[in-house]
């Protein structure tokens, strides 16, 4: 039948240019005062959006049927493969993850136009024409340099080459989408904000409607991170979540723009200031999202995401280039309009706190890029590549992130405009009591629990600088710690302070309901506390580095080793096979203080595809630390084995932590209006955001179990000692109250919008 | 029926149809032919919206009210007024929560109204030509249809000349609060301050 489905497949990219540049050129022209063709544009787009749809179909098609004429699915899938991976292969290659992003730029694009229906219609044609652009360049990158259509040049393969293993596992089939989400997300801002420069119209309006998309993106870039790090920390099996790989790197540096977007905005709505650097900071941060993916998938640096080197990369340059020039001439035409009417009052006031954090914020980011990108720096500066590593980062991102963990704790501390020295007394004398005592905590019972406020650190540089960062290393747990209460305690007193107020006004409702209702009007300041919250648990989390160890031994079976107070007994290898691969395992018991735990069984998977095994990290996970096995190697003969463990503290904390912030987002990302006011999409994109949680919350809370007995066919370990057993509920507890609060928040925002007067009677 | 109500009534219909198709073809025939009747809808709805997109290129259906509402632009002022407004609003919660001294807040308090109140002077200044044309332009209409008479209606609902007596304040029922006379709404609590002349 399908003959032509290679070439089929190629005419529908060149149909999206096609529609692309026609819906451009419609949507330029009902903004140069045509606005009867404003109508065409909308419906222009929807079809540039369903021919990349269709697009993606015929390519799901292809994978589906195994049509190995095309190279892309003959490269990332084969006759062996569940569906389920079929599908993941769409976004698991090169081509298809440029085919898969120009899809979601579409479900976006249709999502935007379809929000917009009778709103903005000023700035409406102008952000259709540049999502248009955008649409139109990845279409032109998919034709002329990585067509996911492209047939094999000798004709159809019996077999494919298979997926790569390590992308066979459900992290990664969720991991490319979320991030993809959040950084696709980041186009629409920037399709407003340029919307705005084009037509003047560069007060409140388009920040306005930005906010939610904003962060909306944002919640799936952090979504995304947190995803990839329990990949990483999962299935790379070096023991860690984040190791600074430039592709890591790519992904979190518009995290930083779009957080530091989040915060500034506030500015623009109450004080009219700082709109250029608004609209700078939208389009640094979509810029970034280009080039991350830029980064991955050109080969500039080399990476454990390693895709093929290709000549994409010029293309991307051009657009990057093409889009700054343009962005910048636009900003420089509109200078006299951005002129800031405002200007901050007072060095002690909120305005302040948040300018010099995004510049902390924007700083990191220049750091990361500027480190990632060095190895290319130096080549051309001096002609020979210098790479910096993990250790460096580290060194330099501690500091860099405990100051921003203090701005984000003072920073709710200032009153907007000015705050005078005695409240601002009142403000910091709870927060820096309880970080006082719990760092005198800390310091008094830390060795105790195995985690001592201070951990000695080598010097990284000679000279002054190395001792300062010494000093600073080695202080890092403490700080965090401190710096962690502080936050906390910042919150607490901002909720306590905001349901206060509100009883003395209303004294007949109780706490609860004080507190429901003071969350409720207004969610965007106390869903970002929560966020506060979440992302002081995951520093938490990271400090837990300081205190982890690692051990690398060598058991015969029947040896036991002690690491951290777990003792280990190494039972034997167990082999067994699989039509794809053949699985080795190594058994090992855990006890702890004389307490059986369960089985581990970390192994190594040779697939008959691709060469090199795999690992496969076992590991049980708990709130003080993770026990996390890897297999080096097994001797066939004498069955020794060699193991590499770690004991990771407090990783639990970030992962819950994210749980947290997603909770928080979606406080802050839920309408403040009815339903019929906002559309069925403003609640859809809330709900998106809690329903991610839930799922995620699942997800990892039933991973635990599985990293614990990788396959069903293991033989059972003694009834007494069921990792599965007694794992799981210390994750479903706090994430199952986590979803259940959040659905019960969703369905009691709901009920109130119902009830509440109209605020607006005009 | 006009073609662009059939279209939407029709698309309303097919879309929800066509995908119900595919799901049955997948579970019963398989994975595969069910995306090919996906593809095939797809195809089927681009080629229709870029033909009633070409249409439109070519029509000339005239502005509806909304549509024309939509090209209205808040003037800085009004945008200024919106950032003083949400001004004073964060100064009551953050006096409320005790975030800034009472003396700060009335003295940042004055300054936001005296500023508003200049704000809003030049506003209705800036509109005044803009409502005397639309005065003119109703009475020309009634005028035209007959309706003229000694008490015509002015654009605002009210007769433009008799202003009510500044400075008069009433207190909300629900929480003491003194607001304008005019009020429909309290400021602090939402209460509804009398008669609401037929708005929701």
């Amino acid at each position: 039948m399908w003959d032509s489905l290679p070439g089929f497949g190629t005419s529908v990219l060149y149909a999206v240019l096609v529609a692309a540049a026609y819906t451009f050129a419609v949507a330029v022209a009902a903004g140069r005062g045509h606005p009867r063709l404003l109508e065409s544009a909308r419906r222009g787009a929807y079809a540039t959006a369903g021919l990349v749809a269709l697009g993606v179909l015929v390519l799901a098609y292809a994978f589906v049927t195994h049509d190995f004429r095309i190279r892309y699915v003959t490269r990332y899938s084969d006759r062996s493969m569940p569906t389920g991976y079929l599908i993941a292969a769409l976004w698991g290659g090169q081509d298809g993850s440029l085919l898969w992003w120009s899809f979601l730029l579409s479900i976006y694009t249709t999502a935007c136009v379809f929000w917009l229906k009778g709103k903005y219609r000023i700035l409406q044609p102008y952000v259709i024409a540049t999502l248009m652009v955008i649409m139109g360049f990845f279409a032109i990158l998919m034709l002329f340099a990585a067509n996911p259509f492209e047939s094999n040049l000798a004709g159809a393969k019996l077999d494919g080459e298979g997926l790569n293993p390590l992308l066979q596992n459900y992290w990664m089939a969720i991991h490319p989408p979320s991030l993809y989400t959040g950084f696709v997300g980041c186009s629409v801002p920037f399709s407003f904000a340029i919307a705005a420069l084009v037509t003047g119209r560069l007060d409140n309006e388009w920040t306005v409607a930005v906010r939610k998309w904003m962060l909306f993106a944002w919640l799936f870039l952090s979504i995304g991170n947190a995803l990839g790090m329990a990949w990483a920390y999962e299935e790379l099996g070096w023991g860690g979540y984040w190791a600074w790989d430039p592709v890591e790197n790519a992904a979190c540096l518009p995290w930083f723009g779009a957080t530091a977007y989040v915060h500034s905005t506030m500015i623009q709505e109450r004080r009219n200031m700082l709109k250029v650097w608004n609209v700078v900071l939208i389009a640094v941060t979509f810029l970034l999202t280009i080039f991350g993916t830029f980064l991955t998938r050109a080969g500039l640096i080399s990476s454990v995401h390693a895709f093929a080197q290709s000549d994409i990369g010029i293309f991307f340059v051009w657009f990057m280039g093409f889009v700054a020039a343009f962005t910048i001439a636009l900003i420089v035409w509109r200078l006299p309009q951005l002129r800031s009417r405002g200007q901050i009052e007072a060095v002690l006031s909120r305005e302040a706190a948040f300018v010099v954090n995004n510049w902390l914020l924007l700083g990191i980011a220049t750091f990361i890029l500027l480190a990632t990108i060095f190895p290319r720096i130096s080549e051309w500066l001096w002609h020979e590549t210098v790479t910096v590593g993990p250790p460096f980062f580290n060194r330099w991102m501690a500091p860099l992130g405990l100051g921003l963990l203090f701005l984000m704790g003072v920073g709710p501390l200032f009153g907007w405009r000015k705050t005078s020295g005695v409240s601002l007394k009142k403000a910091f004398a709870f927060p820096s009591t309880v970080a006082g005592a719990v760092l005198a905590l800390h310091v008094t019972v830390g060795n105790r629990l195995g985690f001592p406020a201070f951990v000695q650190q080598d010097a990284f540089y000679p000279g002054l600088a190395g001792a300062i960062l010494q000093k600073l290393g080695s202080a890092a747990p403490a700080l965090t710690v401190l710096l962690v209460a502080f936050n906390f305690a910042v919150v607490a007193q901002e909720f306590f302070r905001g349901v206060a107020a509100r009883r003395t006004r209303h004294s007949e409702e109780g706490v609860l309901v004080a507190l429901g209702r003071v969350v409720d009007k207004s969610r965007r300041r106390y869903g970002g506390y929560i966020v506060h919250v979440g992302i002081g648990l995951m520093f938490l989390g990271f400090a837990g580095r300081a205190w982890e160890v690692e051990h690398e031994v060598s058991l015969s079976p029947g040896d036991q080793h002690e690491i951290a107070g777990y003792t280990i007994t190494y039972r034997g290898p167990r082999m067994e096979v699989d039509p794809a691969k053949r699985m080795i395992f190594a058994d090992v018991d855990v006890e702890r203080g004389g307490r059986a735990l369960g089985r581990l069984t970390p192994a190594r998977f040779i697939y008959t595809k691709a060469g090199q095994p795999t690992t496969e990290v076992s590991m049980m996970r708990g709130l003080h630390d993770d026990l996390y096995l890897v297999v080096g190697m097994i001797d066939p003969q004498s069955k020794r084995a060699t193991l590499r463990l770690h004991v990771n503290p407090l990783v639990s904390w970030v992962w819950i932590g994210v749980f947290v912030l997603i909770g928080g987002a979606s406080i802050s990302l839920w309408p403040e209006v009815k339903l019929r006011e906002v559309g069925v999409w403003g609640y859809l994109r809330a709900t998106a955001g809690a329903a991610t949680s839930i799922m995620l919350a699942i997800l990892l809370a039933t991973s635990s179990a599985r990293a614990a007995t990788p396959i069903a066919k293991s033989p059972p370990p003694p009834p007494s000692a069921h990792a599965e057993v007694a794992l799981p509920p210390i994750h479903a507890a706090p994430f199952g109250a986590l979803g259940a609060g959040l659905v019960l928040g969703a369905v009691s925002f709901r009920r109130r919008d119902r009830k509440q007067p109209a605020r607006h009677p005009s | 029926m006009d073609p662009e109500r059939l279209a939407s009534v029709l698309s309303a219909w097919i879309a929800p149809a066509l995908v119900a198709t595919a799901v049955i073809v997948g579970a019963a025939v398989g994975l595969g032919p069910a995306l090919l009747v996906l593809a095939g809808s797809v195809l089927v709805g681009v080629v229709a919206l870029l033909w009633t997109s070409l249409g439109r290129l070519t029509g000339d259906a005239s502005l509806t009210i909304e549509e024309a509402l939509g090209f209205a632009a808040p003037s800085p002022e009004e945008e200024r007024k919106q950032s003083i407004v949400r001004a004073l609003k964060d100064l009551e919660y953050e006096r409320s929560v005790g975030k800034i001294s009472d003396q700060d807040y009335h003295q940042l308090s004055a300054r936001y109204r005296a500023e508003a109140k200049a704000l809003l002077k030049s506003i209705d200044e800036a509109n005044a030509p803009r409502w005397e044309q639309a005065e003119a332009l109703l009475a020309e209409r009634l005028k035209r249809e007959g309706l003229a008479s000694a008490s015509a209606p002015s654009v605002r609902g009210r007769p433009a000349a008799s202003k009510p007596p500044p400075a008069a304040r009433t207190a909300c029922a629900a929480c003491a609060t003194e607001n304008d006379e005019d009020a429909r709404f309290c400021k602090r609590c939402g209460a509804s301050m009398g008669p609401s002349e037929g708005t929701p």
